[in-house]
């Protein structure tokens, strides 16, 4: 058995490999530290012969957990509060099509093609639900999109369609008892009046070198998340709808959001992401390839299938609404957490967590790899719709400076 | 039959990086305008890290900006100097496609960019941006070493 600090080295130092391997290979630190986590719980495993990387030692848990939480608290608190109240309407749609088509399309297919139990068929369905702002977001900016009111809507939906997923994840295999009910009123009033006593709170006491601010935050965190855990549901729930009810407020204040992502990145996520690496098993996915290709297919052809009829619905044009249909996709994070979740309350078994993370993975992987893989420059492409759309908003964007 | 005649390079294009070779290839550009008279626009590239994480990917944005926005401060003052107009912008995505995006869109007569050098396993998992932009540009590209 490793003393404390040498399991803190090892796993700080397979934190330092994925971080490198992520800046070598210009890919995310949550994809690389999954990957490292994986690869090192197989080696020290089969070197050592021992539990491996030691995953479920109760600090790495509470390290790993809390790293969730801050993390979905910050995907939540980068939501747009003003985007939401113009474009209510479709994001409302698309973002719920964006759940509910992958959420009850992959719990169809767990349970009636791969023959999974009802509660894992859920669980399968959760963790496939999600999609990732980050991405889409990306994909505007590149194209120019960020700036239209269709992007605007687009990116909205994105977040009700995460809510969706972290919603259902807190709530479907809650038990419904009295608990229950004392989580989501108490949950309810804190919602309601947080926007209100939070910036009132910093501005009469925040500004310090207390950290004042993030204290704040994290006691919020762990307090609703204390409580959902109680009333048998999950903490990042609570984390997420905190993150985007004050996202007009906190969410504003880049100094402290940098210093909550230095915490997040520099020590709670690596503990997070490779410890849901680790409990990848190898041998599961080697023994049954078919299911990672079942699964993955299944997101995105339920995805899809719901996402571009409510994107047509608002007259949207029909390339770009493909293209946003794919990338909507995609979703890292919250498949991870979901699929983390479920393992960790024995809903699923280690191969069938081995089998959603690998689908998770490669919705997140494969279309940007065949991208980059097949470079297309698009903007060589006899007139896309995507294309003429791009110069309607680059004509929308602000100069750059000039001198 | 009339001959064109070349009035050189009236809008040139750097792709800066903010790498020593980026740096170098910002001189040659510098010059070239000063001499030719012509307006110069440099742009940096954002790569997000993929799949983009949402907290990961607005946290690269704001440095990536933050630093070229500091790295451009030194350029202006030097384009004023040599009388040069001058645009400076940031954008996002694709190094080799923002370029080819950006020249067509200035209707750029020139592109000059760096040539970083990298392994071999670099080379084929992530391609060559100069290579890329040589290949696909519609306007002459000039790769300073």
């Amino acid at each position: 058995m490793m003393n404390t600090w040498a399991l803190s080295a090892l796993w700080v130092g397979l934190a330092l490999l994925a971080t490198l391997l992520a800046i070598w290979f210009r890919v995310s630190t949550a994809l690389s530290e999954i990957v490292v986590g994986t690869v090192a719980q197989l080696i020290i495993g089969v070197v050592l012969g021992t539990g491996g990387l030691l995953g479920n030692t109760q600090w790495i848990t509470y390290l790993a957990g809390t790293g969730a939480i801050v993390l979905t608290f910050l995907a939540g608190a980068e939501l747009d509060p003003v985007i939401f109240k113009t474009k209510w309407r479709e994001s409302l749609t698309i973002g719920l099509a964006g759940f509910f088509g992958p959420f009850l399309g992959c719990t169809a297919i767990a349970h009636f093609l791969l023959h999974w139990p009802i509660m894992p068929s859920w669980l399968c369905g959760v963790a496939l639900s999600t999609t990732s702002v980050a991405v889409v977001y990306a994909v505007m900016l590149e194209l120019g999109f960020n700036v239209t009111e269709y992007g605007k809507a687009i990116l909205a939906a994105c977040f009700i369609n995460d809510l969706g997923t972290v919603i259902a994840l807190g709530l479907i295999f809650s038990p419904f008892t009295f608990r229950t009910a004392v989580f989501v009123v108490v949950s309810v009033a804190v919602f309601a009046v947080l926007p209100f006593v939070t910036p009132w709170f910093f501005r009469k006491y925040g500004g310090r070198v207390s950290e004042l601010e993030a204290k704040y935050i994290l006691f919020l965190l762990f307090a609703l998340g204390g409580l959902a855990v109680w009333s048998g549901s999950e903490a990042v729930l609570p984390a997420y709808i905190i993150g985007m009810v004050l996202a007009g407020t906190v969410g504003k204040d880049h100094s402290l959001i940098r210093r909550l992502r230095t915490l997040t990145f520099g020590l709670l996520t690596p503990f997070y992401f490779i410890r849901a690496g680790s409990f990848v098993s190898i041998p599961a996915l080697a023994a049954a390839p078919i299911t990672v290709i079942v699964l993955f297919m299944a997101k995105m052809i339920t995805k899809s299938a719901a996402v571009f009829p409510a994107v047509r619905a608002h007259r949207y044009d029909g390339s770009a609404g493909t293209y946003y249909t794919l990338m909507m996709s995609t979703g890292l994070t919250f498949g991870t957490i979901s699929a983390l979740f479920g393992l960790n309350h024995q809903i699923i078994t280690q191969a069938q967590y081995s089998y959603l993370v690998a689908a998770v993975i490669g919705s997140a992987v494969i279309p940007t790899m065949v991208a980059n893989t097949f470079f297309l420059p698009r903007h060589l492409l006899p007139h896309p719709p995507a294309t003429r759309l791009s110069e309607q908003a680059a004509q929308q964007t602000p100069a750059a400076e000039e001198v | 039959m009339g001959s064109t005649v070349f009035v050189g390079f009236q809008r040139i294009l750097v792709a800066f990086d903010a790498s020593p070779h980026a740096e170098h290839a910002l001189d040659v550009a510098l010059s070239m305008a000063g001499d030719m008279k012509s307006k110069l626009f440099v742009i940096a590239v954002i790569r997000p890290p993929e799949p983009a994480e949402s907290a990961e990917f607005h946290a690269v944005l704001e440095d990536m900006r933050e630093r070229y926005e500091s790295c451009f401060l030194p350029v202006r003052e030097r384009a004023r100097q040599k009388e040069i107009e001058l645009k400076t912008d940031i954008v996002v995505g694709h190094p080799a496609e923002q370029i080819i995006h950006y020249a067509d869109t200035i209707q750029a007569s020139l592109i000059v960019m760096g040539k970083r050098s990298h392994t071999i396993l670099h080379r084929w998992v992530l391609g060559s941006n100069s290579e890329r932009v040589l290949k696909y540009a519609h306007c002459p590209v000039m790769i300073v070493h």
